[in-house]
């Protein structure tokens, strides 16, 4: 099962909130959709989700068209919105008692599927509280609940982890985990980086509408930042250590931490290897000699320049 | 009987429930608005019939007080449930796709016929609430002398059609697609029709309690229910239109709609003409569908100006089958094309049927209002053309969508300027008389001005001729382009996007 993005557009007015976006991810991928404010990633998800129409573009999910057929791609895809469920006069079960009907379930296959998806959700001792009486990090299990009635092959979650604590973030990390080993297509949209890295597979980093930088995030750690951090300590001469380090051409900054030396250097993995190489040749008796990689949020702030529209 | 076997049936029973009706039903019998509206209007019942009793005084015993009561009663009634139930289903459905946000019910797998069906079926069951709650009021005017029970039940039946009515009109007031300020628009205009409404049924009723229920009466019931029937059935499959995906083939079921209801009230309304020996139920079909068909030229040029792949997909490969599905698939070419010749179709059946019955009652009126709505067509489809023409060679940013806006503005323009022009240079005492009538000549509801039809015909008929004309070769081109696609949606796709992970999953693991 696969899910493609094709050259997707959307307008409004003058104002392109998505400009030719492109990638694609299949069945038990996490991926991560990642940008400021305003970069075009709701919209998107919206348009996968059917709730948008684009403006040119389509995205396909196991070869189906969001736009073409939407009641189709409906089958497939569970979306979890940035807004929670604010209906009123409504209890949680009665919430995706309606969602399960909506869904054609029936009988008490209906039952059987609600009861499951708040046992998993952590709902069931909620399912009689009324929606507006519950905190935002229950809401959001409810959005997830909801979402995973019509059992989707895709799911697409716009900022799931916003306003949770650390607890309840926790929780939907593993049961994301959960959902991804069952073989499900996950394309969630957070702010909270460090956290995404963990459980994403794969990331798209989006500005403006359009697509800055995508790929597996270990690819993205490997080749997304410009400059390498080595951490260095040597048996002796640690200060003369820190002096030649500033002389040496490509490395920008240096810094004494502790017993060890960061040093940046603006290069690849090779001129890592000239450094070490050299070290050993001047007669220094290296302790420690380690790469220090780049995290997910340095990929962001290399790459993104924080520009809206 | 077994447990298991009740407790299937009782399953399947509630399956059956469409899901709309079942979460708009609870969460209105646990809406507090709700419930304190129900008891207010109980309320109110209770102090206007004490009031009445207290203030009677002798007169409580004559022959009229039933009669005064129940009409007091029903107004409290109908005026509530007039506004009440339609605002609170138009409302509701309006916050819920507005066009800042649409709920999430419309993307589950609901069926868009299930939705408007369910938002209906609540409305109905609603209005029976309120009905129900105060008929112990209204039965109890019957122990007040002047009006037969009879009467009471008809009058509520009359008035609950007309609240359902309009229910369905506030969904699909509701569901147009424009933005707040518009949307708010269309409610303050329908809060004035369902008010002229209010006063229609309420006099109608009055008639109905005072006069009893005669031939007229039946007449006259008969056709209101034909047209309610119509207008109900025409606003559903709008509104069904109107949440259906943009892709796929809208248009076909308003416009079989219209046309098998065209066919069958058509009938119908000769057979009556000929049972009657009169003109009239021809002339208020004529009427009716003629005001339809004009409406709908101004919807077709604001439909998609290319049917999408889906629908072409489907468009048969006979000549034939092309042919047909051309005019009710979506396009705006196809439905300009539709519309005008059901206009056309209609004007022809009109004159045929004063043919047949030249010494039926009303010919001259049948003949006269053919005229009347002819020409108003023909202003409509020069209005709604021009302003197809100028979106699409001056206004090309503006969306095809908001065709209809630009044809209402040149109407708008069109009927006054004319006349504005005419009284600012030429203004004298005469300028009121029927002589000066030709400067409405562009108003398309002037037409009843029978001293200057020959003027305003001609001014339509050349800019239609003009119009029409400039429009021929985008009306080739799209009829051209209506052909049968087979491709699917992936085939169609020339780049394969890159996956942003290749592998297993595990890949970053």
């Amino acid at each position: 099962m696969k899910v493609q993005i094709v050259n997707l557009k959307k307008h409004f007015g003058a104002t392109r909130a998505v400009d030719d976006v492109s990638f694609s991810f299949s069945s038990g991928q996490v991926v991560g959709f990642v940008g400021p404010n305003g970069a075009g990633k709701t919209t998107t998800m919206r348009i996968l989700a059917t709730l948008d129409e684009p403006t040119a573009g389509d995205a396909l999910i196991d070869g189906v068209s969001v736009v073409e057929e939407p009641e189709r791609a409906r089958h497939l895809v569970g979306y979890v919105p940035d807004s929670l469920p604010t209906h009123r006069d409504m209890s949680v079960h009665e919430y995706l008692d309606f969602f399960a009907r909506a869904y054609s379930l029936k009988g008490l296959h209906r039952a059987k599927v609600i009861e499951s998806v708040e046992e998993f959700t952590g709902l069931t001792g909620l399912r009689d509280k009324m929606l507006v009486a519950l905190s935002k990090g229950m809401k959001q299990r409810v959005s997830l609940a909801r979402a995973l009635l019509h059992d989707p092959a895709v799911l697409v979650m716009d900022e799931p982890a916003a306003g949770l604590d650390p607890r309840a973030r926790i929780e939907l990390r593993e049961l994301l985990r959960v959902l991804s080993s069952q073989g499900k297509a996950i394309l969630i949209s957070s702010h909270i980086l460090t956290e995404l890295a963990e459980i994403c597979h794969a990331a798209v980093i989006i500005e403006r509408g359009s697509v800055l930088m995508a790929g597996a995030i270990g690819d993205l750690l490997e080749n997304g930042a410009s400059r390498r951090t080595v951490l260095i300590r040597v048996r002796d001469g640690m200060e003369r250590l820190h002096r030649e380090l500033l002389e040496t051409p490509r490395i920008e900054k240096v810094n004494v931490v502790g017993e060890e030396i960061a040093a940046e250097i603006n290069g690849d993995e090779e001129d890592c290897c000239d450094l070490l190489t050299g070290l050993v040749g001047r007669g220094y008796r290296v302790v420690e000699f380690k790469l220090q990689r780049a995290n997910l949020e340095e990929i962001f702030m290399n790459v993104t320049k924080g520009a809206v529209q | 009987m077994t447990a298991e076997s009740v407790l299937k049936e009782k399953v399947s029973l509630g399956d059956r429930v469409n899901p709309i009706v079942v979460k708009e039903l609870r969460q209105a019998v646990q809406s507090r608005f709700v419930i304190a509206a129900l008891l207010t209007l109980l309320l109110v019942q209770l102090v206007a019939i004490g009031i009445y009793i207290l203030a009677s005084g002798p007169s409580l015993f004559g022959f009229d007080a039933g009669r005064q009561s129940f009409l007091m009663l029903f107004g409290i009634l109908q005026v509530v449930a007039i506004i009440f139930v339609p605002l609170y289903t138009g409302a509701r459905l309006a916050a819920e796709r507005s066009d800042i946000n649409v709920d999430l019910l419309f993307i589950t797998t609901i069926k868009p016929r299930s939705v408007i069906a369910g938002k209906m079926f609540a409305a109905i069951t609603l209005t029976a609430l309120i009905y129900s709650a105060c008929m112990p009021f209204m039965a109890f005017t019957y122990f007040l002398r002047g009006i037969d029970l009879p009467s009471i039940f008809m009058s509520l039946g009359i008035g609950f059609v007309v609240v359902v009515a309009c229910a369905q009109g506030a969904v699909f007031v509701a569901l147009i697609p424009v933005n707040r300020a518009f949307k708010i628009i269309f409610a303050l205009i329908s809060l004035a029709v369902f008010g002229l409404i209010y006063f229609w049924t309420m006099f109608g009723v009055s008639v109905v309690v005072s006069r009893g229920l005669g031939r007229d009466f039946w007449q006259a019931l008969t056709t209101m229910y034909v047209v309610i029937c119509f207008m109900v059935g025409l606003f559903f499959v709008m509104s069904v239109a109107l949440i259906m995906p943009a892709a796929s083939n809208r248009a076909l079921p308003v416009r079989l709609f219209i046309t098998s209801a065209w066919l069958l009230t058509g009938v119908a309304a000769v057979i009556g003409g000929s049972i009657e020996k009169d003109h009239w139920p021809v002339m208020v079909w004529l009427l009716m569908f003629e005001i339809v068909f004009a409406l709908a030229i101004f919807a077709a040029v604001s439909e998609r100006d290319q049917p999408g792949r889906r629908v072409l997909r489907s468009v048969p490969r006979s000549l034939l089958g092309r042919a047909r599905a051309f005019f009710f698939f979506s396009g705006a070419a196809g439905g300009l094309a539709w519309a005008s010749v059901m206009v056309v179709l209609t004007l022809g059946a009109v004159d045929a049927c004063v043919d047949l019955f030249p010494t039926h009652r009303n010919a001259n009126d049948l003949i006269n209002s053919e005229k009347w709505m002819g020409g108003m067509c023909l202003y409509f489809f020069c209005y709604a053309t021009t302003g197809a023409l100028l979106r699409r060679h001056l206004f090309s940013r503006v969306g095809t969508e908001l065709t209809w806006l630009i044809g209402a503005i040149l109407l708008a323009v069109g009927s006054l300027a004319p006349f504005l022009i005419g009284y600012i240079m030429f203004f004298n005492d005469q300028w009121w008389s029927d002589d000066l009538g030709a400067w409405w000549v562009g108003n398309p509801f002037a037409w009843s001005n029978k001293a200057h039809r020959v003027l305003y015909a001609s001014v339509g008929g050349v800019w239609a001729m003009l119009v029409a004309v400039m429009n021929l070769p985008w009306f080739i081109d799209r009829c051209e382009g209506f052909k049968a696609q087979r491709v699917a949606a992936s085939d169609a796709i020339e780049s394969v996007p890159r996956a942003v992970a290749s592998g297993s999953p595990s890949a970053t693991d």
